[in-house]
């Protein structure tokens, strides 16, 4: 068949946010779909998204209830979200309770009744709540045959009288295979909850979508007062990365250390900044932010260990300025701690705070704090989320610093503890040294993927007016350790080791 | 002294039963006893007002959904009159009742009606409908009184 007269499948808005991206676009038009899954997983609310996001007076929908959850209960709690628009109710939206003519006729009752509401309103959209019970009422020894060719006539019935259906249903994971009523779906959706210790995560599968290409595995939703939003595991992984055709620094805000970074941050960078509590981390996060803001490029600071209140009150005790972007929005300051947070949630987040002040520079302060704010069912992945997610970030062409605290070893330097230095273009190390009976601050760079930069060990010092560098340490040796050694009683000890060999 | 059953009894009211609500139960059976037709010419206008609304709310919630919604407006009705003391609802949700004198007790039942209607598909579904069912009945657009202790 040619490219010309191939049936074209219009793709219909579901309604819910993340959701037509993990379908490929939208949902096919007049397709039969299913959406399974346990009780309280939000199979209903799902529905009555896209049934208001599509239905109007002249194609309707029609919203068949059973013998679920009472239709009278189910009205009154899904008014309760923004998206239930009150004005479409019994004109674009229509309720019918087929509980009687299910006790009447049973399964032909309910095909009679549906042929008979479908033909008087021309519905586009068609939802069964809850088929599972419709099928249950048959689903005896004997009966298959029965339930399967329900199926087939109500597929062909909602199909050509080209209506796009929607049939809610109460199933476990072993149910889904083998059975007739998967088959005989053109989609299916599976809603799940996933327990992990104290925390739970929503998560769904399209587990069939007939026509295109939908995003495969588990996509994580939540639940608000909106309904359903959807954060599709490909989010930011697909379309193309933003290309700089010249490489621009990025200014730290800490002259002597751009020079050490050749120049500052490259445009488009993934910097980690690594060293124990104290050491300065995120006031090289903060003081990156506010040259941003000097020359012009808003900023985001993604912040887990303090209020953004605190954050920008922390700021001004080092003559920093963050009231002020903050109020005029070139300044976004998310602050998000609940526990059972999904990667997906804080990128869209970003991507949204990105939309709003079209950031250049994001600040992630920090990675612990990031990774507890998790629901434990995303630690276990987190490695992998934040590849996802500093990928998908560096590809619209936002310069990114994340901090992370490190412990202070004594005999070694460690660069990361969640051995992810290869997700970020350029490492800056910073660590307490003992030098002489006193605690002093080194500052390295450890990494730079674009570029030459300082091998050189400098001692800095955090001032009131920011971090302050000094020159490099020249007369130790050891220095990464932590417990250098003067080189002068090195070279002492040289004659001596001579004599030994 | 206040007894229980005295609070219990005015928390039951407040949750359905309101002066707006009573204002429109008034309205409705007040357009259905004037109504002459020959087809409702048995039926007493409380009972025209329960089935007009019983078909709407049967489609849309099913018969023993809107069974419910009257055997709850019935119990809340009958503690304030002694007069629906016959009343009864039957299996298929229609009325029952023995005397077919209009009064002040049928406008506390359809009252009670539309405010629990109100309570659980809201007060657009609700408005809705009884625009359809009465698209005669001029100014049926009342706004309920909202009670924020609810």
């Amino acid at each position: 068949m040619s490219e010309q007269i191939r049936v074209k499948i219009k793709q219909l808005p579901t309604g819910v946010p993340g959701l037509d991206e993990i379908l490929g676009g939208g949902l096919p038009e007049f397709s039969f779909n299913i959406i399974a899954g346990a009780p309280g997983c939000g199979k209903t609310t799902l529905a009555h998204q896209f049934i208001f996001a599509n239905a109007t007076v002249e194609r309707p929908a029609l919203y068949f209830t059973v013998m679920g959850e009472p239709a009278l209960k189910m009205l009154r709690y899904q008014q309760q979200f923004t998206f239930f628009d009150a004005a479409k109710l019994n004109n674009a939206v229509r309720f019918v309770n087929l509980s009687q003519d299910l006790i009447d006729g049973g399964l032909q009752g309910v095909l009679s009744e549906i042929s008979k509401q479908v033909e008087a309103a021309n519905p586009s959209i068609v939802v069964v709540d809850s088929f599972r019970t419709v099928l249950r009422s048959e689903m005896h020894e004997g009966k298959e045959m029965a339930v399967q060719t329900f199926v087939q006539q109500l597929a062909m019935l909602l199909t050509s009288w080209e209506a796009t259906t929607f049939l809610i249903g109460e199933y476990t994971d072993s149910e889904v295979r083998d059975n007739p009523v998967f088959t005989v779906a053109d989609g299916l959706f599976w809603l799940f909850q996933q327990v992990d210790r104290n925390s739970v995560v929503r998560k769904m599968q399209i587990m069939k979508l007939r026509g295109q290409a939908s995003v495969p595995g588990l996509h994580t939703f939540r639940i608000t007062e909106a309904g359903l939003q959807a954060f599709s595991r490909t989010l930011g992984l697909l379309g193309q990365r933003k290309t700089f055709t010249k490489v621009r620094r990025l200014s730290t805000g800490i002259t002597a250390l751009d020079e050490m970074m050749g120049g500052g941050v490259p445009e488009g960078d993934s910097l980690l900044i690594a060293g124990s509590s104290g050491t300065g981390k995120s006031l090289i996060a903060t003081q990156f932010l506010a040259a941003g803001l000097r020359v012009g490029e808003p900023g985001i600071a993604a912040v887990f260990e303090e209020r953004p209140n605190e954050y920008a009150a922390r700021a001004s005790e080092f003559g920093l300025d963050l009231q002020t972007p903050i109020a005029d929005g070139t300044l976004e300051v998310i602050y998000l701690r609940p526990l059972d947070l999904s990667v997906d949630e804080m990128m869209q987040e970003i991507l949204d705070a990105v939309k709003r002040n079209g950031a250049k520079r994001l600040v992630i302060d920090s990675l612990a704090g990031f990774e507890m704010a998790l629901a434990p069912a995303f630690r276990a992945d987190f490695r992998e989320s934040l590849y996802r997610m500093i990928f998908a970030l560096t590809a619209i062409g936002i310069t990114i610093l994340s901090t992370l605290e490190m412990p202070e070893l004594f005999t070694e330097l460690s660069f990361s503890s969640y051995s992810i230095s290869f997700l970020t273009d350029d490492i800056i190390r910073m660590r307490y040294v003992e030098v002489e009976g006193q605690l002093c601050q080194i500052i390295m760079v450890v990494k730079m993927r674009r570029g030459a930069h300082s091998r050189e060990i400098r001692q800095y010092q955090i001032t009131p007016d920011g971090i302050v560098i000094g020159e490099r340490f020249r007369n130790y040796v050891d220095l990464i350790t932590g417990i250098p050694k003067p080189l002068a009683s090195l070279q002492s000890e040289e004659p001596s080791l001579g004599r030994k060999i | 002294m206040r007894t229980i059953s005295t609070e219990v009894h005015e928390r039951m009211m407040r949750s359905s039963d309101t002066p707006t609500t009573r204002e429109l139960a008034r309205r409705l059976l007040s357009h259905e006893e004037q109504q002459t037709s020959l087809e409702f010419a048995d039926a007493r206008a409380v009972s025209r007002v329960c089935d007009k609304l019983r078909r709407p709310l049967t489609t849309m919630v099913g018969a023993a959904g809107f069974r419910s919604l009257l055997m709850r407006a019935l119990t809340l009705a009958k503690q304030e009159s002694q007069e629906l003391g016959s009343f009864q609802v039957k299996p298929d949700g229609s009325l029952e009742m023995s005397h077919s004198e209009t009064g002040e007790s049928d406008i506390v039942l359809v009252s009670h009606l539309v405010g629990l209607m109100d309570t659980f598909i809201g007060e657009s579904l609700t408005l809705r409908l009884l625009n359809d069912a009465w698209p005669g009945l001029p100014d049926c657009e009342l706004k309920f009184e909202r009670d924020e202790s609810k």
